[in-house]
């Protein structure tokens, strides 16, 4: 089955946005065999009030921790569609968000293309339930 | 077909930490992800200076796995560094990072010039249990920090025995055999438990000999430290407990380390007449305790179902029905491991089972005809089969849910009055 793959670059070429700091997704399809084309940009709508992710009570200091319980990220919703999240950095309670809708985040920068070809032999492998043995040094 | 673990016996080689928490002032770095870390960290007798609690994980996640947790672990260790003071760091590998090939050693050995000693050991739980990840632990002392002495001292003795925690009377067993060496006038050196630590490893490399209380857990780094470290070991297979084995072992370690004979045997006799003083005493209570077993089970590690069995037929004069060793011991070893339980008493031999299937030890047990009360000597697990089978049950072997063991023992001659104490305490809430 295809997928997709939100990627937060500024330039197509390396990984350098923060989530909360993206206002746009690189959105890229994966085939069958792994293979990965761009499929789209993806903006977030100008004006869209975004929240942390947090409830408003859970995280105000009451030593409760977050679990992401709060209202939904409108920008969770945006990229429901995709497998999994990559960007520089991405704060936890959204993180939480997206774990709960099964799709992963990778905190990640550098060269956007090495990074897609890892994650994307990364999930090659567990759908075809191939070892993963070495597959951080590949 | 896959197997199902039926009723659990010991957990996976990354609960070395036990290994490590045993060492005062050590520290366990986890390479993990957060969950081995919480599921291995329970059990009793782990707080204090550090508890599992605080112990430094790097937490690792999918992001690691595809991109590997290498920069993770560097500064997990560095930071632990500077938090944490301890005098031993040890990094502990789970499954995921040397599945996915995070290279440990190179990132240790960058802190080879730091104050305090980090070492690794490669304890993913695919490599086997925590029996293996304790040997793991200590062969890591022994090939990255241990260095060969040249000064050799007299009588300094390295005893090696239960493994901590996996063994809930290690504390006390550890104790009295550091009592019982010390009777024949050597120096015992122990790095587990109160009172030892980083001080104790520091020695090692000067003993005369390592002194290997075992059947088979710790044979490879006896084997290992003599390679490098050039110490010869005795290996005396059961742990002894009660006057018969005590003395047996008393004996062998004097002619090992030649101790004169009159010193063993003056120290046998003082020791055996305090223990057959309480034995006659209760010599009423053994003969006519009708409800008292014929026949036992013992459910347990090598370790413990090799010495109880030998206490229970040499000392009390039962008989031995299957014995069920759960350690999963390595087929290489469970021949010998067999011969230990021929080699009793009045020409009595025990049957034994390497089996780790609670399924099939429960069958076995109910199958049994015990010949009146069987006595099942286990795991908390076995108390449901011993329920079933009317039988009297002691929990001596992990796990250990319904006792609490802080400093006791059954290490020993008073060990051995200790076990007594504890069956005859089960047998004597039956009607007799």
């Amino acid at each position: 089955m295809s997928y997709k793959i939100a990627a937060a670059s500024e330039d197509g070429e390396q990984i350098n946005l923060n989530f909360g700091a993206a206002q746009r997704f690189l959105i890229y399809e994966v085939n069958e065999d792994g293979v990965w084309t761009l499929l789209e940009e993806r903006s977030v709508p100008e004006g869209l009030e975004d929240v942390s992710g947090c409830g408003s009570q859970s995280c105000s200091g009451g030593g409760g921790g977050c679990h992401g319980s709060g209202a939904v990220s409108l920008k969770v919703d945006l990229l429901s569609d995709c497998r999994c999240i990559v960007c520089k950095k991405i704060g936890f309670p959204i993180q939480k968000q997206f774990e709960k809708k099964t799709i992963s985040t990778f905190e990640i920068s550098g060269n956007l293309e090495e990074v897609l070809d890892k994650i994307t032999l990364y999930f090659y492998r567990s759908d075809h339930h191939q070892t993963l043995k070495g597959i951080a040094k590949q | 077909m896959a197997k199902i673990l039926d009723k659990q016996r010991y957990k996976c080689a990354m609960s070395a930490m036990q290994t490590v928490q045993a060492i005062e002032r050590a520290i366990p770095v986890l390479h993990s992800g957060p969950g081995c870390a919480q599921k291995l960290s329970g059990s009793t007798g782990s707080s204090g200076y550090f508890s599992p609690n605080i112990y430094p994980c790097t937490s690792i996640n999918e992001r690691d796995v595809v991109f590997g947790g290498v920069k993770k672990l560097e500064s997990t260790i560095r930071h632990s560094l500077e938090v944490i003071d301890a005098d031993l760091y040890v990094v502990l590998t789970g499954c995921i990072p040397e599945i996915v090939g995070d290279n440990t050693e190179e990132v240790v050995s960058g802190f080879k010039e730091e104050e305090k000693p980090v070492i690794y050991a490669l304890t993913a739980g695919f490599k086997g249990n925590n029996y293996k990840g304790h040997e793991q632990v200590i062969d890591a002392l022994t090939e990255q920090y241990l260095e060969p002495s040249k000064i050799r001292i007299k009588g300094l003795v390295n005893i090696w025995a239960d493994v901590p925690y996996q063994d809930e009377f290690w504390h006390g067993n550890y104790k009295e055999l550091e009592r019982l060496v010390k009777k024949l006038g050597l120096t015992p050196n122990i790095i587990f438990g109160y009172n030892r630590g980083i001080e104790n490893i520091k020695k090692i490399p000067a003993a005369e000999f390592n002194l290997l209380i075992s059947p088979w857990v710790g044979l490879t780094n006896m084997k290992k430290m003599e390679q490098k470290l050039g110490i010869p070991y005795l290996h005396y297979p059961t742990l002894p407990i009660g006057a018969f084995e005590t003395s047996k072992f008393l004996r062998e370690i004097g002619t090992y380390a030649g101790v004169p004979e009159e010193k063993v045997e003056a120290v046998i006799s003082e020791e055996e007449s305090s223990y057959y003083y309480y034995i006659e005493r209760y010599a009423d209570l053994f003969l006519e305790t009708r409800v008292m077993s014929k026949q036992f089970t013992v459910v347990a590690d090598a370790q413990y179902a090799l010495g109880i069995t030998k206490f229970l037929v040499n000392d009390l004069g039962l008989f031995p029905a299957k014995q069920f060793v759960v350690d999963d011991t390595p087929r290489e070893y469970q021949e010998k491991v067999r011969s230990y339980f021929k080699d009793l008493n009045y020409i009595i031999e025990a049957e034994v089972s390497f089996d780790t299937d609670g399924f099939n030890i429960h069958n076995e047990i109910k199958a049994h005809d015990y010949h009146g009360y069987p006595l099942i000597l286990g795991g908390h697990w076995e108390k449901e089969v011993a329920k079933q089978t009317n039988a009297h049950f002691l929990n001596v072997s992990w796990p250990v849910n319904e006792r609490l063991i802080m400093n006791s023992y059954y290490a020993g001659y008073e060990g051995g009055l200790k076990l007594i104490e504890d069956i005859y305490s089960v047998a004597k809430t039956r009607f007799n």
